[in-house]
């Protein structure tokens, strides 16, 4: 408060221009006119920024001084993190494998032992002028054949047989991996002349899908329980520094400070736990993707195939880290606002 | 300044701590609060400072019944309230500067106009040449001036003090008292609890008496 630079007379009437007390206007007397609260605002604005950065720098300091016990606390933090973030990594990497077996979503149309191969093209177009289909590719019985003895691993174990058993087959890509579709579609192609039979075998591909939509599930559910453990871990730490605080904050409440204030430094403290466990986390993950990488390859490299763990990337990495400080800032904020209430000046 | 009307504070139901208060105190006065321990006087100024509300009455403090007050304006209230508490109300994990700049930096005064007030009110107190120091290294009377330069640094309108010599010396607690006085001269109301009968009855100004919540005498009004 400006203190008036004449001092008035005591008694003098209205003093209303300039209330020194006037606990209605807190944000000093506003009569000066429009003009001089612009200023006045932006100068607020000014200080509130200001206090924002020595208070996140000050909480900062104060982490630094006891670095073992805050470690800690941060590294409880990232395990919670880590847990759930990996489950939902390797989910990602099935749902990339999901995408591939969609591709190899097919259906196989045999055909009569009897049909010759130039009536198995025409029997091809046939097919392909169903709408539902979206490629065909004929393998005849010939090409079945050595397909069937590569995949066996045994050249010669079949060339006694006089005749070759297999008929010509159409293998049919269709535009929808839809079970029922797909159904439906196996029946018309069956009802043309000169098809044998139709195989469609989903039943694995649904199973794949329906693990993967219960990983989902058990990850989010992981997720809202390991975040609830983080709240609780910030929550409890932050709380015993309000308590170790206690003196300075009835202080400061004595002299006038808002409850913002008063928790400004704590939610900082939160928010820098949250950000250490993030950043713990990620540490880990990177960590644990390095020590299973090369057993992951070499299992992938005995089925033939390859697949190297999926890593975070940086949009990844960007949302772990916001979740993570934004929730040790909400642990902060729900501990400080419990306490405050209790915590009244002498 | 200060208004009290009819102003009654009983805690937990039974113990009445004042009763019938009546009695007003006008902008630029300096008044005496005085009675045994128990009397009422720190009761009489945690209403002032809107720590509690009566239970019955009312407190007007600058024409507003602070009762009134929402729980978001009280902050706003109280800095302008300078208080000097008798255990002093310091903090021992910072320096004597930043204790004295504590209110300023809860109103986000500009640092350098705070270090300028701040060193304002040290020079007042006459401890300028300590505000390095942690407020431990000083001495009683010393940690007491800190307290006080801590509740003028911010210019209030009103200066509340309860039993600020209750541990100082004669000579030590005369200087203290010369001290809101200067205050008061320059036109800060000053309202000091204190049970040293002794040292206020030297200084003629108005002294309220309590005794057991009650106004029992009134002297030497202005």
């Amino acid at each position: 408060m400006k203190r008036p630079t004449g001092q008035k007379p005591k008694g003098a009437a209205p003093r209303s221009t300039r209330p020194r007390a006037a606990p209605q206007q807190p944000q000093r007397p506003a009569q000066r006119g429009a003009r001089a609260q612009q200023p006045r605002r932006s100068s607020r604005l000014r200080a509130w920024a200001r206090h924002h950065r020595a208070m996140a720098l000050d909480s900062l300091q104060r982490l630094i001084r006891y670095p073992l016990g805050n470690l800690l606390t941060m590294l409880a933090i990232a395990i919670a993190l880590v847990l759930p973030a990996a489950l939902w990594l390797t989910l990602d990497s099935a749902r990339l494998l999901d995408a591939e077996l969609d591709d190899s979503a097919t259906l196989t149309a045999y055909l009569e032992i009897s049909v010759e191969l130039p009536e198995a093209k025409r029997i091809e177009q046939a097919v392909s002028a169903d709408e539902a289909v979206q490629g065909t590719r004929l393998v005849s019985a010939e090409q079945g054949m050595a397909d069937f003895q590569q995949s066996l691993g045994v050249e010669d174990a079949l060339s006694g047989l006089d005749d070759n058993p297999l008929p010509h087959s159409i293998v049919v890509r269709p535009g929808s991996v839809d079970p029922e579709l797909m159904q439906a579609l196996a029946e018309r192609l069956d009802d043309i002349a000169g098809v044998d039979e139709v195989r469609l075998d989903l039943a694995w591909v649904e199973r794949l899908r329906h693990l993967a939509a219960l990983g989902t599930r058990v990850a989010l559910a992981l997720g809202v329980l390991f975040g609830l453990g983080v709240l609780l871990v910030v929550g409890n730490t932050i709380r015993l520094s309000v308590e170790s605080r206690r003196r300075e904050i009835e202080v400061v409440m004595l002299i006038g400070a808002t409850h913002a204030f008063v928790r400004r430094p704590f939610l900082y403290s939160g928010a820098w736990y949250g950000f250490g466990g993030g950043v713990l986390a990620l540490g880990l993950l990177s960590l644990g993707n390095h020590w299973l990488s090369l057993p992951v390859a070499a299992l992938a490299e005995s089925y033939g195939a390859s697949f190297s763990l999926p890593r975070l990337d940086f949009t990844g990495s960007t949302i772990l880290l916001s979740c993570s400080t934004l929730l040790g800032w909400l642990g902060a904020w729900l501990a400080v606002s419990r306490h405050l209430a209790s915590i009244r000046p002498r | 300044m200060i208004a009290f009307e009819h102003v009654g504070k009983r805690y937990g139901g039974r113990f009445e701590a004042l009763s019938h208060l009546n009695f007003r105190v006008a902008r630029g006065e300096m008044v005496f609060l005085t009675g045994h321990s128990g009397a009422g006087k720190s009761s009489l100024l945690r209403l002032i400072m809107r720590l509690e509300k009566p239970s019955r009455g009312r407190v007007v403090v600058a024409g507003h019944d602070i009762a009134q007050l929402h729980a978001s304006q009280v902050p706003f209230y109280r800095r302008q309230i300078g208080v000097v508490f008798q255990d002093h109300q310091l903090l021992f994990d910072r320096s004597v500067f930043h204790n004295v700049s504590l209110p300023l930096d809860i109103q986000g005064i500009e640092p350098r106009e705070s270090a300028r007030r701040v060193r304002a009110a040290l020079d007042k107190v006459g401890l300028l040449h300590r505000e390095k120091a942690l407020p431990i290294e000083l001495s009683g009377g010393e940690q007491q001036r800190v307290g006080i330069a801590r509740a003028v640094v911010n210019k209030p309108a009103l200066l509340l003090a309860d039993e600020p010599t209750g541990n100082l010396d004669p000579q030590l607690s005369a200087d203290i008292m010369g001290l809101f006085e200067d205050f008061n001269r320059i036109g800060t109301t000053v309202m000091i609890a204190s049970h040293d009968l002794a040292l206020i009855a030297g200084l003629r100004h108005r002294i309220i008496r309590l005794r057991d919540g009650r106004l029992v005498a009134d002297e030497g009004a202005a």
